[in-house]
């Protein structure tokens, strides 16, 4: 019994220990998580992240062998897409495996770089495609971006031609690496106006790869009555962009100087009668205000003295 | 400086006034004061918090100050008018009531621009006004305008008040030494010589000459800013000849307060006599009869025409639950009751007409009010947005702040004048009801004189 006795002592005086131990130490271990926690922040705390950008690439193909290049950085931001200006785009042509180097453009306030350049047919390959690439190197805030552009050489023609007082854009549309006319193919038919173009029709190409659409006679040109048709093949599967342009004096003359505008409130000049009534009426005023006062001044100077008083 | 008789017995009347400032006058000027400062106040509140302050908004831009503007420019204008008559047409019972509206004309063309400044938003950019002038623009006739009122104004009560200063100079008044040099300063020298005495009149007759029609025309121009915009209410060839008799009819209105505050503050009975009121009582039913024929007109024009837009506006200004009170107060109080007023016999007494005329002087604010705001909440282009506050115009109490402090200017400086010069003039008074002023014995005023008196 008293084995028992002591055991159980022992026992209870070992769990009150441990109790009291706990307690003692409970303060410390929630200050040591806290601490832990404390240290462990720092790790948990995100790098800022790089912003992705992304390249819009697209190439028009112009007469002569001209191919228009153009990228467009933007990336996404908070939900919404931003323009990305004033980053370094390079442009290079690859040829069979090896690339060339085209040059590089900075991006506008629209984020657009624009690139113009002449092309060798022979640089071409067995399909007759030419392959671009655009590239963003990256920098410390924005990760690199790169696109690839494939085009099919072809050519657009347009002429103006005028049949019995009928006016017509004639065009012809060849695929270059066959030397073969492309029919059945929609190409649209826009004039320049001050700020973009306007269409004015659209034909599509028989098997000679041509088509006709008629130009309507009353066009405002410019000063001399020009006015600028462009035929347009527009993201086509096959030879993507293509564009080529004719000036003609088909349009009315439209003179660009400024004319005499009808009586505005807003005139830069008042009508002549008006400035001539303003300085009379305000000559006549203020000339009888200045006699008036010189008239005051004389006054002054008659000052009487005492003695002039003392005989009037 | 000589005198006859009857000018040394006025001059001796109101001496006292100039010469001491009075208790009664100095709780006056404390009270105006007190409410320059609330406006003051208020104008600390519009400049640092902006014109948000304000009842005024996108659509109407224009509200109590341009109000006031109006009102107390015109008030100037009839002053200038009326004391330019009274001189040129040399009315003997003119005389003593010619200061009283010079002195209108010159305290009404201070205040009145001041609420053009409070109105103005930018003033930063005022100077803009001066640097880029546009002749074509009413704003700048307006701006071109007022200023030379404002110097010919001063000119003016200027000239009238020479004689009185060498008459105030030579009194050896009981006044401190800075006061006396400045009336001497101002005297230029006058003694009454023959020669002096030419200058003076051609220059008085030239500029009575010169500010009766600018008075027409500045007070046109004015119209003109409403006149000449397309907008319902405003765009009438009637509105120039319109506000100069309103403006003729409000100031005509005032002068018979001032004169009746006057004679009986100074009492001055026997200078503002009973037929000074009934004088100019006539006249305020002669100027209230064509300003009724003007209105009449007015309306009846834009509701016979049904155009869409001043159809609108007379809508709202016939409508009782818009404005119809105002328009009934301002036609009935501003025209009819004026009219009866002087007309009934019975009625024709110097506090009745006062009575009458200061009603119809708060009338005809009323209808310069009627004539701005109704207008300015009917835009030709439709609203975009449409808040209560946009679309209907209140006028917020700093504003009216603004308003009590501008009339506590105007009474104090009629205060503050009536204090330094006689509000009745001394020199070139005429007896009334004998006007022989050549019978009465020309007398030179000396220092035991006046001390006796």
């Amino acid at each position: 019994m008293k084995q028992v006795s002591i055991v159980n002592t022992l026992f209870q005086t070992l769990r009150s220990t441990v109790i009291l131990a706990a307690m003692l130490l409970l303060p410390a271990a929630i200050f040591a998580q806290a601490d832990t926690a404390k240290k462990d922040a720092p790790e948990a705390k995100e790098e800022p992240s790089l912003i992705t950008p992304s390249a819009e690439f697209t190439g028009i193909q112009k007469p002569g062998d001209s191919v228009q290049l153009k990228a467009v950085l933007k990336a996404k931001v908070k939900g919404s897409f931003i323009k990305l200006p004033l980053l370094k785009v390079k442009f290079l042509q690859v040829i069979d495996t090896a690339t060339k180097e085209l040059g590089f453009v900075i991006t506008d306030q629209t984020g657009k770089a624009i690139f113009n350049l002449k092309v060798d047919p022979k640089t071409a390959d067995k399909d007759g495609k030419l392959h671009f690439k655009a590239v963003f190197a990256g920098n410390k805030s924005m990760e690199s971006a790169e696109e690839e552009l494939a085009v099919k050489r072809a050519s657009l023609e347009i002429t103006a031609v005028k049949e019995d007082s009928v006016l017509n854009a004639k065009i012809k549309l060849v695929d270059l690496a066959k030397d073969t006319p492309i029919k059945g193919t929609v190409v649209g038919i826009f004039v320049h106006r001050s700020f973009s173009l306007l269409k004015i029709g659209e034909g599509t190409t028989d098997e000679n790869g041509e088509a006709t659409v008629e130009v309507p006679n009353n066009l405002p040109g410019d000063a001399k009555g020009n006015v600028i048709l462009v035929a347009k093949l527009d993201e086509n599967e096959t030879f993507g962009n293509l564009e080529a342009s004719v000036v003609q004096k088909w349009g009315t003359p439209v003179s660009d100087k400024l004319e005499d505008q009808p009586r505005a409130l807003w005139s830069s000049h008042p009508p002549l009668w008006m400035l001539i009534t303003f300085f009379i009426l305000m000559g006549v005023v203020w000339g009888h205000y200045i006699v008036i006062v010189v008239q005051l001044f004389r006054l002054r100077k008659e000052e009487p003295h005492t003695a002039d008083i003392a005989n009037t | 400086m000589e005198l006859n008789t009857y000018q040394q017995e006025a001059f001796n009347y109101q001496r006292p006034n100039i010469e001491k400032f009075g208790k009664k006058n100095l709780i006056w000027a404390i009270f105006f004061l007190a409410w320059i400062m609330v406006g003051a106040y208020a104008l600390y509140l519009q400049i640092s918090k902006g014109h948000v302050v304000t009842g005024m908004r996108d659509n109407v831009v224009w509200g109590l100050f341009i109000v006031n503007f109006i009102f107390f420019i015109g008030l100037s204008y009839a002053g200038a008018i009326i004391a330019g008559l009274l001189h040129l047409f040399k009315v003997p019972w003119g005389k003593p009531i010619i200061r009283l509206a010079q002195m209108m004309t010159v305290i009404s063309v201070i205040v009145g621009p001041i609420f053009i400044l409070l109105c103005v938003g930018r003033f930063d950019r005022l100077h803009h006004l001066f640097i880029y002038p546009r002749i074509q623009s009413p704003m700048t006739w307006d701006v071109l305008a007022i200023m030379t009122y404002f110097v010919g104004s001063v000119i003016f009560l200027y000239m009238a008040l020479i004689k009185d200063f060498a008459v105030y100079r030579d009194a050896k008044l009981n006044i401190p030494g800075w006061k006396q040099k400045l009336y001497k300063i101002l005297a230029i020298g006058y003694r009454g010589a023959a020669s002096q005495k030419r200058h003076l009149i051609i220059s008085q007759n030239l500029l009575a000459i010169i500010m009766i029609p600018l008075s027409i025309i500045v007070s046109s121009i004015l119209s003109w800013i409403f006149g000449m915009t397309l907008r319902p209410g405003w765009h009438s060839t009637i509105f120039g000849p319109y506000f100069v008799l309103g403006a003729l009819y409000s100031g005509c209105g005032v002068l018979i307060v001032a004169m009746w505050v006057y004679r009986k503050m100074y009492k001055l009975e026997n200078y503002f006599t009973d037929r000074h009121f009934t004088n100019l009582g006539y006249c305020l039913m002669v100027l209230s009869a064509g300003y009724g024929y003007f209105t009449f007109s007015e309306y009846f024009t834009d509701w016979f025409g049904s155009a869409k837009w001043d159809s609108e506006v007379i809508n709202k200004l016939f409508n009782p639950a818009q404005y119809g009170w105002w328009t009934l107060f301002a036609n009935v109080v501003g025209i009819l009751i004026p009219i009866l007023i002087v007309a009934i016999p019975k009625t024709r007494k110097p506090s009745w007409i006062a009575l009458a005329s200061f009603f119809m002087v708060i009338a005809l604010w009323v209808k310069r009010y009627l004539i701005i705001v109704p207008t300015l909440e009917t835009p030709a282009l439709p609203m975009e947005d449409t808040r209560i506050a946009y679309v209907k115009y209140s006028a917020t109490w700093p504003e009216w702040a603004l308003t009590f402090a501008g009339i506590a200017t105007f009474l104090l400086f009629f205060t503050l004048m009536s204090k330094f010069v006689t509000v009745v003039p001394v020199s070139g008074l005429e007896e009334d009801h004998q006007h022989h002023a050549h019978h009465h014995e020309p007398v030179t005023i000396k220092t035991e004189e006046i001390q006796t008196a």
